[in-house]
């Protein structure tokens, strides 16, 4: 039945895809982090680096999988599977190019908010199980961040879903083609931009993970696979914030000549390369910084451009 | 063809079954690649080599608590928002000014908040 | 469809048996979550997505999350579980869930007898929903639009109030914590420049 087929190469593509990408952006990462800081990054594996990834991977694997005596295990081991499980499961509503997505819900986007959601899960769990004082505090601050600024990372999606009349990842791409979302709706970009560095606790949002004052943060105690899970994780969570960027902002697979597969890909790595730029070009912000930042600036200013888009749709 | 809603729920399932079971897969390849070692020192927190002084189990600032209430409250704004922004070209004008009147009331709260310093971080 | 309802459901009635009988709150709380994601897989299948990632979003990924706060706020470890260990004893609940047995038993037999008023509507919309494959899509978008015109039509009088109340809450909540922040028993007008309780609180310090 070359239906089944279909989804199941559907479920592969979008299952895989993410994952190298996830861990491509390792490398990519650190290498570009290098040129930007003016040194190398990891060039001694493969021609230029770029087999680091499979180096780490074997490391990681070869590390012992270590649960403290003194966490609480069964809440342990879920921490990692909560963030790998909520972020790929929101892949599964981003649509690659026309028609091909694995669950083109008419909520889509609504999902993958719900899922995100449960992101907050997996941080404040995982500080919360290891039992240890900095996983706690890193876990405590993540969660805190992650819910502060959830807040208005839904609601400054909702100018897109009224101008597009739709919660619908493929509709919302569809009624780009005359304009990029990203022109009317500037504002509601670079709030989600900035929430969306929030939630998948990039620099200069990255305080539960601030090495310096707080070792690893939330996964101090993790080490080996499960460590790695988490690392892959953050990446993960990098791509989808990317994907969906391109998606609600960016007209998602709609380009000129070339199929929408390569566009969506493109727009996806571009917008990527940027998040990366932005770790090399600011500096860590404190935390009453970034907590009032979120409550005082950003929410008022989501509410705003709500108001404001409703006022122009109706006037038009 | 079965129903389009089973067909999603099932690729979905499918997605992420094929997801755990790579995790799962991965974790026990590092289970039997990697080696075990038993160490007394191992066995504690890590604290940066100083040893741990109390249970990690201290109560924390209710600050965080707050937080979360607060998270909640505009979380359920949101949810009646949602709605009100896909169907508001059905619904015309005046849903601006019901929304309007909305977001109006809750800005009360909100302001009253922001005076008593519930935004502040020390 | 009835074959994912009947799995939806199960784990939703075992993972909230879970929650009763664990130990340590935190491991009650996260088969709560799970059962709140197996009700809003019960939500979707019965043809209301809407309805279902509110479930999420809302209870599994707000009010949880406040649980989650609360249990770690005051984490009372060993004593708290043998407090729970205590409740355990067949004593304690024995009556309780004889007498929910008893209410049971009569669902049971109603949805065995066929007798509920609901259940043949559900039946004929869970035959048309797999039948009609076409209109299913359509009509669940055009179901969170009627959502919101009935909110905001009709409705409208109780989304304002639901505004006010969650004005209520934001006030509320802030004299809560407030209250605790100052330990010693100090007023509310001592939070307003920076109350000397809060500085020896032990997260969250730059």
């Amino acid at each position: 039945m070359p239906d089944t087929a279909w989804h199941i190469i559907e479920v592969v593509v979008m299952l895989l895809l993410p994952l190298l990408m996830a861990g491509g952006l390792t490398v990519v990462e650190r290498r570009l982090l290098g040129q930007l800081q003016d040194r190398y990054g990891p060039n001694r594996v493969g021609v230029m680096g770029e087999m680091q990834v499979l180096a780490d991977a074997v490391k990681l694997l070869g590390k012992e999988d270590w649960i403290p005596p003194f966490a609480d295990r069964p809440v342990f081991v879920a921490a990692p599977a909560i963030i790998l499980m909520s972020v790929l499961a929101s892949f599964a509503v981003i649509p690659l190019t026309s028609g091909f997505a694995v669950a083109d819900l008419n909520v889509g986007l609504l999902f993958f908010l719900a899922m995100s959601s449960l992101g907050v899960y997996s941080v404040a769990l995982a500080g919360w199980s290891s039992r240890s004082k900095y996983p706690l505090l890193g876990g405590l601050r993540a969660a805190a961040q992650l819910l502060g600024y959830e807040v208005f990372m839904g609601m400054s999606l909702l100018g897109v879903v009224m101008m597009a009349g739709s919660f619908d990842l493929s509709t919302i791409v569809e009624g780009q083609r005359g304009l990029w979302y990203v022109g009317p709706q500037f504002v509601g970009f670079v709030v989600f931009f900035i929430a969306g560095l929030a939630e998948t606790r990039r620099t200069p949002f990255d305080l539960p993970e601030a090495e310096s004052e707080l070792v690893a943060g939330y996964h101090a105690e993790y080490s080996a696979m499960k460590f790695g899970i988490f690392y892959v994780g953050e990446y993960l969570g990098i791509t989808l914030v990317s994907a969906l960027m391109t998606v609600l902002f960016f007209g998602g697979w709609l380009g000129p000549i070339l199929p929408g597969w390569t566009w969506f890909l493109l727009k996806t790595s571009i917008l990527i390369l940027v998040v990366i730029v932005v770790r090399a070009a600011l500096p860590r912000v404190r935390y009453d910084q970034l907590m009032s930042f979120g409550w005082k600036v950003m929410l008022p200013l989501t509410l705003i451009n709500l108001l404001v888009t409703a006022a122009v749709i109706l006037a038009t | 063809m079965v129903s389009p809603t089973i067909d999603l729920v099932i690729e979905f399932a499918l997605m992420l079954a094929i997801g755990a079971a790579m995790a799962i897969l991965f974790l026990f390849i590092s289970h039997l690649l990697a080696p075990k070692s038993k160490n007394p020192n191992k066995d504690q927190p890590y604290e940066c080599g100083v040893v741990p002084e109390s249970d990690a189990r201290a109560p924390m600032n209710v600050h965080y608590y707050l937080v979360a209430v607060l998270f909640v409250l505009f979380d359920l704004e949101a949810v009646f928002i949602y709605p009100w922004a896909i169907s508001l070209r059905e619904l015309g004008t005046s849903a601006l000014v019901e929304m309007f009147v909305f977001i109006v009331i809750l800005l009360v709260g909100y302001f009253y908040a922001w005076k008593k310093g519930v935004f502040e971080w020390e | 469809m009835t074959v994912l309802f009947y799995i939806a459901g199960a784990v939703a009635v075992i993972a909230t048996g879970m929650v009763i009988t664990r130990r340590k709150a935190i491991h009650a709380l996260l088969y709560l979550v799970v059962s709140f994601l197996a009700l809003a897989l019960v939500f979707y299948v019965l043809g209301a997505p809407f309805v279902a990632a509110l479930e999420v979003i809302v209870y599994a990924g707000a009010i949880m999350v406040l649980f989650l706060f609360a249990l770690m706020l005051i984490d009372a470890g060993r004593a708290e579980e043998a407090r729970e260990r205590d409740w355990m004893r067949p004593r304690a609940w024995i009556v309780p869930s004889v007498l929910s047995a008893a209410l049971l038993a009569e669902v049971v037999y109603l949805l065995a007898r066929g007798g509920v008023p609901g259940r043949t509507a559900a039946g004929a919309a869970a035959a048309g929903g797999a039948a009609g494959v076409g209109g299913a899509a359509g009509e669940a978008a055009a179901q969170v639009k009627a959502v919101g015109i009935a909110l905001f039509g009709p409705y409208l009088l109780g989304v304002e109030l639901a505004s006010i109340l969650l004005l209520a809450g934001l006030v509320a909540a802030h004299h809560l914590t407030v209250d605790l922040d100052s330990e010693d028993g100090e007023t509310a007008g001592a939070a307003d420049s920076g109350a000397p309780g809060r500085t020896r609180q032990k997260g969250g310090r730059p």
